[in-house]
């Protein structure tokens, strides 16, 4: 971010005060609420059963780590393998969908062509699909053409539905950038794949690093595809094997909060060591016009 | 934790079984299925090929041979999906009996690749529904009662009638439990887990009697009464959760119909012998049923908001004197107590639903049943050999190894009936269960383990409206009969 | 659209294939097949018997569906204004120079999107809960016990009460969004305004909305989009209950397809959803387009 002027005009002092007090605290109350539910699950998952049951907001009165030690001692659960899985099949989502995104999103943007309308309102079309209600034809199409149950049987829906809004986000960034600067470019004899990487690319970093970002969560997160598109179990990612975890009638909800934790772990750490780099990723890119 | 004392239907008539051994009613121990009991890995895979091939050859009938004998020439894969996780198995006797019996077969057969695919049992019937779309199930599924007939009219499952006449336990089969898996003549499989009670009152005797009742009202008059002295109290009368939408269906109105329709005219229902849902009778069991939750105090407010695992923690909790729900919840609550509040678990007491004061039928009924089948992809027709198999798996695992499984460490029953189930073993409230269940009451059907899925989704979700009073039960009988008409 | 930059035609169809050809398969292929679906009755299983537009006719009198779309419609309008809205003032609040701790909002802000809906579905749960809420709480201790209420048990207040947390979770999402499109606005024109002496909103209305207008309308859109398929929050805090009072489509599709067997409606109801949210997103991006010419002219 830039930094604007000072304003030293001392009558706006007060106001200022004022009004900083009240953006600090609407803030701060927001950013508390947000945080609440992860709290909420650490504490909860160091309770036992009935006592989450029994008081399910309460701090836990007799904190307890049986809950992990359960897990991490049951090979029913297969979280390795899973974690395994949910980390390739993600990586490899957000490379293809940061990657296409840009792709496509420049070309859209900026490259004049018959059929350019036409993908855009195809690519929008793609957000439209209701899910849930299309997982039969979905598995029909991917068993008829031998793609299911395959290790990357998962990188096509989560790239492709993971596309439309990747590419709607360069697209109107790119939009923003002046032209001016792929024009000098093309004045100094760049090519358009030149243009592209050289100069297009960092100055796409911070929408780029925002739709990793985005994406990275809802593929780790993917319930309904894995479902009915993976049925070995060596093949599940982390959602499926946390369906071990609930009973018919019963849910162990701690345990199953020590579960989505141990699973989430990697990327919130990950999210949290880098998260100075990638706020900086994501708002460092100004453009000079 | 775990005793459940869900169901042993058979209750009197139970035969002696194939299998001896294992001592009675060891009381269960804290085990994690994964480390299935000492007891019964040892002694089985001796004994079960060595008696079943014995016994059977000569029943079979001759085209069927192979699928009925306990000879499993079988070499390769096979396939099975079902909902028995570890989690479930940690709550469920039946559950981890399933899992156990399962375990047993495949160290048995060594030469087949059993290969499992569980999932939890919501996310099983979204994809088992998937499967079956596509034309792809698995070898071996667990089959619900309410979709078996249309998935038996579409060919997806095998017609195990004969296997099943030839099983070598067949004797000792609850024959009841076939019934929402007959379609015509024809059986599409072998009952699985084992057999509870849907609709079970559970009330705290202590309060009952200090609100002047010695035992829990059989009449709802009474029951209105005794609100009003909890009432003053601040205490919930019945604690109830509809969230789910499927509890007042299942564990509500399925018995409360019954006492106004009387069997027959289910059975009719099912059997398309011109029974309808606006018939008077249970049109007068939706009025009761809307009555009771919308005009009286006797249930918790948010019983349309909370399911059943909220409500019973407001049983647990002391903030209700009673709770409706089915025998997962009473083996939850008993678990529960029986750690936090001995008192109060000892004071446990079990009640059939109290009697509308315009119903004539049933006074003293609940219901009880198997929900889901094992059932076998019908293309295994074409490989016999996989086929038998297939239905020498089934049948062991509802067979009587399963089922001792269950009686000696749960006092729970399943297909198979085991001769005498030694209750002194087990502690005076599962003995009170399993008399409730098995042997003081009456039964009747639980609704949703027969037709078809089409119309109870509708009932479901108008119920709820209706409870709300939000809907006529003229209403909801006639959306229910449009959805009975159309979909069966 | 400049004649600087001319790529061959060749160049565009290679960076182009992989993509389309993926997306076309995984996307429109499922589709059509739903299409096709849509024209037979099919309970699931090898048999369809070819009905021709028996599911259509059906849809157009299923009252329960259009109630359905109904409450879509209100979750659009619902999370426009308050998960777009919201997250626009908190942007510009949080790219104030009075506010402290920026780093620490545009982290934890985006955290409850990253949260299973069952998670954020008990959680809610909790707070609207009828004995032990905190909604209930509160009124009893400022004294108004009167007003306690079971919260999602009220017919017509539960649509409110299902968007509330929809839209909390979300606001970090377009936050993040926003955030890094207003990083590629030139602080400069930030610094200009500043000296012919605009306030905080007026930078706000005047210059920072205008020059991220692209992404805004993107962000409309994946609301839209969002909102029209809605499904998992609500599926864990009423099953679109009580009754149908909170059913929106995806989860009425998913109901038929699923809970009564009927692929073939289902799939009619999946193209219904697809046809509705494209009306919806087109007819959303003329008006847009209709009211900022006004502006501008």
């Amino acid at each position: 971010m830039k930094k604007e002027n000072e304003n030293n005009n001392g009558t706006h002092k007060v106001q200022k005060g004022v009004a900083g007090f009240f953006m600090n605290f609407v803030l701060i109350v927001f950013s508390l609420t947000c945080i609440f539910p992860i709290v909420w699950m650490i504490y909860s998952s160091l309770k036992e059963k009935r006592a989450f049951n029994a008081d399910i907001i309460g701090l836990p009165e007799k904190p307890t780590l049986v809950n992990y030690t359960r897990i991490l001692t049951n090979t029913d659960y297969h979280l390795a393998e899973s974690m395994f899985n949910s980390v390739r099949t993600t990586f490899l989502s957000i490379l293809l969908i940061v990657l296409f995104s840009f792709i496509v999103g420049y070309i859209l943007a900026r490259v004049r062509f018959k059929l350019n309308r036409v993908l855009y309102v195809m690519f929008l079309m793609g957000m439209l699909i209701p899910i849930h209600s299309l997982l039969v034809p979905i598995y029909v199409v991917f068993r008829n053409c031998g793609m299911s149950n395959k290790w990357y049987t998962l990188l096509l829906p989560y790239v492709s539905f993971g596309l439309p809004m990747g590419i709607f986000l360069v697209e109107g960034y790119v939009k923003a950038i002046p032209v001016s600067l792929e024009e000098a470019a093309a004045i100094d004899g760049s090519s358009f794949s030149n243009t592209l990487w050289k100069i297009i690319l960092p100055i796409c970093k911070p929408i780029l690093v925002t739709v990793a970002i985005i994406q990275i969560f809802s593929c780790w997160n993917e319930f309904s595809f894995a479902l009915v598109l993976i049925k070995d179990v060596a093949l599940q990612t982390v959602p499926l094997a946390l369906t071990q975890f609930k009973g018919q009638f019963a849910s162990d909800y701690p345990k199953q909060m020590a579960a989505m934790l141990i699973t989430m772990s990697p990327i919130v750490v990950l999210y949290f060591v880098f998260s100075k780099q990638i706020i900086k990723g994501m708002v460092a890119g100004a453009v000079k016009g | 934790m775990k005793k459940k004392l869900l169901g042993l239907l058979l209750s009197t008539a139970m035969v002696a079984s194939v299998l001896a051994g294992c001592g009675g009613g060891d009381a269960p121990a804290e085990t994690p299925a994964a480390e299935a009991p000492a007891e019964t890995p040892a002694e089985t895979p001796a004994e079960t090929p060595a008696e079943a091939p014995a016994e059977t050859p000569a029943e079979a009938p001759a085209d069927d041979a192979a699928a009925a004998t306990g000879d499993v020439t079988y070499t390769g894969e096979l396939e099975i999906m079902h909902y028995s996780t570890s989690e479930e198995s940690e709550g469920n006797g039946g559950s981890d009996g399933f899992r156990t019996a399962l375990g047993l077969w495949d160290e048995a057969h060594p030469d087949i690749t059993l290969t499992q695919n569980v999932l939890a049992n919501a996310e099983y019937k979204t994809q088992i529904a998937t499967l079956a779309a596509a034309d792809d199930l698995p070898d071996v599924f667990l089959l619900q009662g309410m979709n078996t007939i249309d998935w038996a009219n579409q060919g997806l499952v095998y017609d195990l009638t004969n296997d099943i006449k030839s099983s070598p336990y067949y004797a000792d089969y609850n024959q009841a439990y076939f019934v929402p898996f007959t379609v015509g003549d024809s059986i599409y499989g072998y009952p699985a887990l084992t057999g509870g009670t849907c609709t079970v009152v559970i009330y705290d005797k202590a309060m009952w009697k200090e609100a002047g009742f010695d035992s829990f009202p059989t009449t709802w008059a009474d029951v209105e009464k005794a609100s009003e002295y909890f009432g003053g109290k601040g205490i919930i009368t019945v604690a109830f959760g509809n969230g789910g939408k499927w509890q007042a269906n299942s564990c509500f109105l399925s018995t409360l119909g019954n006492r106004y329709t009387g069997p027959d005219w289910f059975m009719s229902l099912v059997a398309k012998g011109g029974a309808a849902f606006t018939d008077a009778e249970f049109v007068s069991s939706l009025a009761e049923t809307q009555r009771l939750f919308t005009q009286t105090k006797i249930f918790n407010e948010d019983f349309n908001v909370v399911t059943n695992e909220d409500a019973r923690e407001y049983y647990i909790s002391g903030d209700a004197a009673a709770f409706i729900g089915g025998n997962w919840d009473e083996s939850y609550i008993w678990a529960t107590l029986k750690e936090a509040d001995e008192e109060k678990w000892n004071n446990m007491g079990f009640a059939v639903l109290p009697q509308p004061a315009d119903a004539t039928k049933a006074p003293n009924s609940q219901n009880i049943g198997l929900g889901y089948a094992i059932a076998i992809n019908a293309k295994l027709a074409n490989e016999p050999e996989k086929l038998a198999a297939a239905i020498d798996l089934a049948e062991y695992i509802t067979g009587p190894e399963f089922a001792t499984y269950v009686a000696e460490n749960y006092a729970l029953g399943g297909l198979t009936k085991v001769a005498d189930v030694d209750l002194s073993a087990f502690d005076q409230i599962t003995q009170d269960f399993y008399n409730w269940s098995y042997v003081n009451t009456e039964t009747c059907e639980i609704y949703d383990s027969y037709i078809t899925n089409a119309v109870w989704d509708v009932l479901n979700t108008d119920l709820q409206t209706m409870m709300n009073g939000d809907m006529t039960p003229e209403d909801v009988a006639a959306n229910a009969q449009k959805a009975y008409e159309a979909n069966y | 659209m400049l004649n600087s930059i001319k790529p061959k035609g060749k160049t565009i169809f290679l960076y182009l294939l992989v993509p389309v050809a993926m997306f076309v398969f995984t996307v429109f292929v499922p589709l059509v097949t739903a299409l096709v679906y849509s024209f037979f009755e099919w309970k699931g299983g090898p048999q369809k018997t070819f009905t021709g537009l028996q599911n259509y006719m059906t849809l157009f009198a299923d009252k329960t569906f259009w109630e359905a779309f109904g409450h879509n419609i209100y979750l659009v309008i619902a999370c426009i204004i308050g998960q777009i809205g919201i997250a626009f003032i908190l942007v510009i609040m949080v790219n104030s120079k009075l506010v402290k701790l920026k780093g620490m909002h545009r982290t934890f802000g985006f955290f409850p999107s990253t949260i299973s809906a069952v998670c954020i579905g008990l959680i809610w749960n909790m707070i609207y809960h009828n004995q032990y809420g905190i909604i209930n709480w509160f009124l009893k201790t400022i004294g108004r016990p009167d007003l306690c209420k079971v919260w999602l048990n009220e017919t017509d207040k539960v649509m409110l009460l299902v968007s509330i947390p929809l839209i909390w979770q979300f606001i970090g999402y377009y936050m993040v969004i926003m955030l890094s499109a207003i990083a590629s606005i030139d602080g400069e024109v930030f610094e200009s305004a500043e000296i012919d002496g605009a306030n905080g909103m007026q930078k706000a209305w005047y210059i920072t909305l205008p020059l991220i207008k692209n992404t805004m309308l993107v962000c409309i859109t994946l609301c839209i989009a969002g909102n029209m398929k809605a499904f998992d929050n609500i599926f864990v805090m009423t099953k679109g209950g009580p009754g149908t009072a909170s059913m929106v489509m995806a989860m009425y599709g998913y109901q038929i397809s699923f809970n009564q067997s009927n692929m073939g409606y289902g799939s009619c109801i999946s193209v219904g959803i697809f046809v509705l949210s494209l009306l919806v997103i087109g007819g959303s991006q003329s008006l847009i387009k209709y009211l900022t010419r006004e502006k501008e002219a």
